[in-house]
């Protein structure tokens, strides 16, 4: 219930606050996004089967978004940088896929 | 593959359900829970705002792009009606200053001859029009795309079949004019051209066309028309105006006889 009430709070500080992100802290935001909708559906299917708990949910938020920034900006580094956000978006575009599929089962039992 | 069986197989952290198992009340995080989450709100509200504010900046980039172009075609056009009108400025001088006695009289007839010969003024009179345009379709000279060689031998055609002044798509082909292909298109002078083609020359309408058939370019294109499925339109008119050759000026040449300068 905090997540949600804290997530949508979020948005509104977002759309009303418009804050504007470092110029040199920009390309890492798409790629931080995805991140963070990856361990959002991790934490609603644990939710849902009952295994949630605050300081995973938060541990691995924060630990996704670092890793999968500091691997884009590594790969900027080294000149690879859009090769390995793909990878990262595949990575975890296919985990989020798996993890909605499972939400919707527990959901619908479908 | 294993690394992606992995990623199939376990795509819950699976600290969730190592915790979970424990013995004991869970960690609750609440302060933190809720940072997180406003954090996420804010990352996607920030993102989607962000792109949403790129995508009319990257079309006012576009539309100011498109209106320099304009511009410099603009500029481009008044800096050729400058050099149209200072023509014909010197010309109007040179009358002056050379007089009105008869060996001026000839002189004056003279340079008005060469002038229309050399494409340096506006000329007008009937002759005939060959519009071509590419096959339908066509990506490349193998399947009916028109190249810089089937104008040149068009316009040679012409010449030789005693055209007086020519010019496609408006320009003026003088002695000094080239016509290449340049990538995909051709240029006259270094102007890029469009398809259709329209050549228009000044010549004897009776004649023009029939020795245009006969000659190197007419029997190059009767060739071109019936092994490609390109358009070629030839047509008469009685009365073609054709526009003086902006460009046409000497840089290295000069009179025999003056010495360098």
């Amino acid at each position: 219930m905090i997540a949600i009430i804290g997530l949508l709070l979020g948005i509104v500080l977002g759309v009303l606050l418009e804050p504007t992100l470092p110029a040199s802290l920009q390309p890492y935001l798409p790629i931080a996004i995805v991140a963070a909708l990856d361990a959002l559906f991790g934490g609603a299917r644990a939710w849902l089967e009952a295994t949630f708990t605050d300081k995973v949910f938060v541990v691995s938020f924060v630990s996704n978004v670092l890793i999968a920034a500091l691997i884009v900006w590594v790969g900027d580094q080294i000149g690879v940088g859009s090769q390995l956000s793909t990878g990262v978006v595949v990575v975890l575009g296919i985990r989020i896929f798996t993890n909605a599929a499972a939400i919707r089962r527990h959901l619908f039992h479908a | 593959m294993d690394l992606l069986n992995q990623i199939l197989a376990e795509p819950l952290d699976p600290d969730y359900a190592r915790v979970a198992a424990r013995p004991g009340p869970r960690p609750r995080m609440r302060l933190a829970l809720l940072g997180v989450a406003v954090a996420c709100g804010v990352m996607f509200a920030a993102g989607s705002v962000q792109s949403t504010r790129s995508a009319p900046a990257l079309a006012v980039e576009r539309e100011q792009l498109l209106a320099r172009v304009a511009d410099q075609q603009a500029q481009q056009e008044s800096l050729r009606e400058q050099i149209s009108a200072t023509t014909a400025e010197v010309a109007r001088l040179r009358d002056e200053s050379l007089g009105q006695d008869t060996s001026a009289r000839a002189l004056q007839s003279a340079i008005a001859a060469a002038e229309a010969d050399a494409a340096a003024v506006a000329v007008t009179g009937p002759g005939m029009v060959v519009v071509v345009d590419d096959a339908p379709g066509s990506t490349g000279p193998d399947d009916g795309r028109i190249i810089d060689v089937d104008l040149q031998m068009l316009v040679n055609g012409l010449w030789s079949s005693g055209a007086e002044a020519v010019s496609i798509n408006g320009y003026r082909l003088s002695a000094l004019t080239a016509i290449r292909g340049a990538g995909d298109a051709i240029t006259v002078d270094y102007r890029s051209l469009t398809t259709p083609y329209r050549v228009e020359a000044i010549g004897d309408p009776g004649q023009l066309p029939s020795r245009f058939a006969e000659s190197t370019g007419g029997q190059w294109w009767t060739f071109v028309r019936q092994n490609y499925d390109v358009d070629v339109d030839i047509s008469v008119a009685d009365e073609l105006q054709l526009a003086a050759d902006p460009t046409l000026a000497l840089r290295r040449a000069r009179l025999a006889g003056s010495g360098p300068s």
